[in-house]
C-alpha cells in the first residue's frame, strides 16, 4: 500500500468500480480499497441466503428456502434500461462480457387497487383498461407525436415548441386526463414526483423515448437484469480496472484521508499510508463531507409465489404513482427469481421501495406490500440518503451520492459521469476503450 | 446469420500470485515467455481465444486470466460464473503455494458448479532437488478432492513443455462433457449478452 498512486479509490459499490474502471482505462494509477471482506460495498447481492438471514438478524432459514448458495439478494433494487446510460458504459468498457442477461417480463402500474400493463405502443394503448374509449384514441395520438418528433427538425413538431412550453402545456395539446398524465410521467418518464409538468417538455419526451427505444431492443418491458444479481455488475467494472492494471485490497480498514493544505495527499490505514493526488469514495467513508437530505426504505420479501395479476411472471416491475396513494413519491415494486438464479428454485424476491416522507416508513409501503400476497420473510431497512457538501474540485476528493429510490440506474450513471468530468476536467472518452479491446479480439 | 459460430468454452486459470498463471495465459496467447513479471504486456488484454479441432468437432477455449486481483484481495466471484473448465495452478518450486490450493478449490465449487477441474504444477523446470511438491503428494491431493480433479500436469513456461498438450486435452475433455451435456444449453435460450454496437452516428463505428 506504501507507494504513490494517481488515485485512490474507497468502497467496491457499483459507482466506485465504474470510475476505478474508468481511471484505470485512461491510464492512471489506481489503488482500489475496501473496508468489507467482499466486492459490492451497498450495491452487493448477499450470498448465501444465510448471510441475508444473519444480517438482518433473524433465525437461520429452514430447509424450505432451498440452497443457501443459489440466493444472490440484491440489497438496493435496480433494473438496467436497456437502452439507458448503463448499457451504453458496459459495452463500450467491454465490462458485458461478464454479464448475461434476461429481459424483465412486464411492467405494471398501479390504479385504484389494482395494476394494470403499462401500455406503450399503439396496440397495447387502445387494449388497455387503464382509460376509456376516446382517452385511448387521445393518448395514442400522444404517443404517435411522441415518436415522430425529431428534436432538430422543428418541421416534426407540429406547432407544438418542446424547449420553450412546459409539459402541462403538452398534456394539454393533447387533452389527456389527470389518470393518463400520471402513468405517463411515472410509469412511462419514470418521474418520481410531479415537479416535471411545470419543467421543459422536451426532458419528459427524451425520457419517454428511452422507455420506448429500451422496449424495442428486447421486447417485453424497456428492463434488463443481470444473472445472479445486480453484485455482477461493480465486479465487473472492478475485474476492468483490474485488467489495465488497478490495484485491489478487500478487508482493509481506512483510518484517515490524509490531507495538505486542503488538498488530499493521501490515504492512512494504520501505519501505512497510500500517497495519491485524488480520492474517490462513496459517503460512508467521509462522513464529515457529507449531508444527509432524506431518507429511502427498502423492504425486501421473500414470496414462493410470482405476483398475482401479473400472469405468473417471473420478474416484473410495478409502479405506484404517488397520486394514487396520496403520496409526494412513487412506491416501486420489482420481483425477480429463481430463473435468474437469485433464488433458489420455486422462490421470488420481491422488493418495495420509496422515499420516506412520514415518521413511520413502513407503514408508507403498505400499498405495494399488499399487492405480493402471502410473504414468507421480510426484511426492513431504512438508509440515509447522502450527498456531498462541496464539488471536490478543491480537496480533490470526489463523493458520489447514495443510491436513490429509482427503479434505474439512470441517474446512477450521471453521478459517475459528472464525477469524472469534475475530477479529469474532460468528458469519459469511451473510444479510448473501445479501441484497445477491438485489438485484442483479433 | 448464416456461419455456423463455434460456442466459446470458459476456460480460467486459479491459484496463488507468482506461481505462472499469467505466464500460462501468455504462452497460449502467443507462445512467449517473459521472466520478470513485466505485467504491462498482459495490460487491457482480458482474454484469449483459441480454437481447437477435436475428432473433426471445432471447439474455441477462451482462456481468463486473474488480472492480478488475488495479489492483495480476493478474486471477484464473477470471475467464476460461466466457466466450463478451471485449472488451478501451483508452482512445483513452492510447497505453500501446493498447499493453499484447497482454498481456490472451494472457490471453484461454490462459484463454477459446473466446471471440469484440472490440475497444473507449473515451473517444471527446475533440477529436481529444488521441486517441492512430489507426483505421490499431488496424487494424493487428486484422491483427497474426492475425483473433483479430471486430470493433472506438469508445465514449463519457460520452456513452453506441457502447455500445448493440457490445453489440448482440455478440450478433449469437454468435448466430450458437452456431447453427454447436449441440450442442456437449450434449456435457457432466454439469456443473452448485450453485445450490439450504437446507433449509426456513433463515433466508435469510425474504426
Amino acid at each position: 500500500m506504501d507507494e504513490e498512486y494517481d488515485a485512490v479509490v474507497l468502497g467496491t459499490g457499483l459507482k466506485e468500480c465504474i470510475l476505478s474502471g474508468m481511471l484505470s482505462v485512461s491510464g492512471k494509477k489506481v489503488l482500489h480499497v475496501d473496508r468489507n471482506k467482499y466486492y459490492g460495498g451497498e450495491s452487493a447481492s448477499i450470498t448465501p441466503l444465510e448471510d441475508l438471514f444473519s444480517k438482518f438478524k433473524a433465525p437461520p432459514p429452514d430447509e424450505n428456502y432451498g440452497r443457501g448458495r443459489d440466493w444472490n439478494v440484491d440489497l438496493i433494487p435496480k433494473f438496467l434500461m436497456a437502452n439507458g446510460l448503463l448499457v451504453k458504459l458496459l459495452i463500450h468498457t467491454g465490462v458485458t462480457r461478464y454479464l448475461e442477461f434476461k429481459s424483465v417480463e412486464g411492467s405494471y402500474v398501479y390504479k385504484s387497487g389494482k395494476i394494470s400493463k403499462v401500455p406503450i405502443d399503439q396496440h397495447e394503448a387502445l387494449s388497455s383498461d387503464l382509460m376509456g374509449l376516446f382517452e385511448k384514441r387521445r393518448f395514442r395520438n400522444f404517443l404517435v407525436w411522441v415518436q415522430n418528433m425529431q428534436e432538430d427538425d422543428p418541421k416534426t413538431w407540429d406547432g407544438f415548441d418542446p424547449y420553450n412550453n412546459n409539459m402541462s402545456a403538452l398534456y394539454n395539446k393533447f387533452s389527456l386526463d389527470k389518470n393518463t398524465q400520471d402513468f405517463t410521467g411515472h410509469a412511462l418518464a419514470l418521474y418520481r414526483d410531479d415537479e416535471y409538468i411545470g419543467q421543459s417538455a422536451i426532458n419528459t419526451i427524451r425520457r419517454i423515448k428511452l422507455y420506448s427505444d429500451s422496449l424495442a431492443r428486447y421486447g417485453k418491458s424497456p428492463y434488463l437484469y443481470p444473472m445472479y444479481g445486480l453484485g455482477e455488475l461493480p465486479q465487473g467494472f472492478a475485474r476492468l480496472s483490474a485488467i489495465y492494471g488497478g490495484t485491489y485490497m478487500l478487508d482493509k480498514r481506512i483510518d484517515e484521508i490524509v490531507m495538505k493544505d486542503g488538498k488530499v495527499v493521501g490515504v492512512r490505514s494504520g501505519e501505512e499510508v497510500a500517497a495519491c493526488k485524488q480520492v474517490f469514495c462513496d459517503p460512508t467513508y467521509v462522513p464529515d463531507k457529507v449531508k444527509k437530505v432524506g431518507q429511502v426504505i427498502r423492504c425486501i420479501c421473500l414470496l414462493d409465489h410470482p405476483i398475482p395479476g401479473t400472469g405468473d411472471a417471473l420478474s416484473t416491475q410495478i409502479i405506484i404513482p404517488q397520486k394514487q396513494v396520496n403520496r409526494n413519491s412513487d412506491i416501486y415494486v420489482s420481483l425477480v427469481s429463481h430463473t435468474h438464479q437469485v433464488a433458489a428454485k420455486g422462490w421470488f424476491i420481491a422488493m418495495v421501495s420509496t422515499t420516506v416522507e412520514t415518521g413511520n416508513p413502513e407503514t408508507e409501503i403498505k400499498p405495494g406490500l399488499d399487492l405480493l400476497g402471502p410473504i414468507r420473510q421480510k426484511f426492513v431497512s431504512v438508509s440515509d440518503y447522502l450527498e456531498p457538501t462541496d464539488d471536490g474540485l478543491n480537496s480533490q476528493v470526489f463523493i458520489s451520492t447514495s443510491y436513490d429510490a429509482t427503479t434505474h440506474f439512470e441517474t446512477t450513471c450521471l453521478d459517475v459521469l459528472d464525477i469524472f468530468k469534475r475530477a479529469t476536467g474532460e468528458e469519459f472518452d469511451f473510444k479510448k476503450v473501445k479501441h484497445e479491446l477491438g485489438d485484442e479480439d483479433q | 446469420m448464416a456461419t455456423v459460430k463455434v460456442t466459446e468454452q470458459k476456460v480460467i486459470l486459479c491459484g496463488e500470485y507468482g506461481v505462472g498463471k499469467t505466464s500460462i495465459f501468455r504462452r497460449f496467447a502467443n507462445n512467449t515467455f517473459i521472466s520478470s513479471n513485466d505485467r504491462k504486456s498482459t495490460l487491457g488484454l482480458d482474454n484469449i481465444d483459441k480454437e481447437y479441432l477435436v475428432d473433426d468437432k471445432k471447439i474455441r477455449l477462451q482462456l481468463w486470466d486473474t488480472g492480478g486481483m488475488e495479489r492483495v484481495a480476493s478474486v471477484t466471484s464473477s470471475y467464476y460464473k460461466f466457466a466450463e473448465a478451471a485449472i488451478l495452478v501451483f508452482a512445483l518450486d513452492n510447497a505453500t503455494s501446493f498447499h493453499l490450493l484447497s482454498q481456490h478449490l472451494l472457490d471453484i465449487v461454490t462459484y463454477a458448479e459446473n466446471a471440469k477441474i484440472f490440475l497444473c504444477g507449473n515451473k517444471n523446470d527446475f533440477e529436481s532437488t529444488a521441486l517441492q511438491v512430489t507426483d505421490a503428494e499431488m496424487e494424493q491431493f487428486c484422491e483427497q478432492c474426492h475425483n473433483l480433479i479430471s486430470a493433472t500436469y506438469k508445465t514449463s513456461c519457460k520452456t513452453g513443455q506441457g502447455i500445448n498438450e493440457m490445453f489440448e486435452e482440455i478440450a478433449h475433455y469437454l468435448v466430450e462433457t458437452n456431447r453427454s451435456r447436449i441440450g442442456l444449453h437449450e434449456m435457457d435460450q432466454e439469456r443473452f449478452k448485450i453485445s450490439y454496437v450504437d446507433e449509426s452516428g456513433d463515433p466508435s463505428c469510425v474504426c
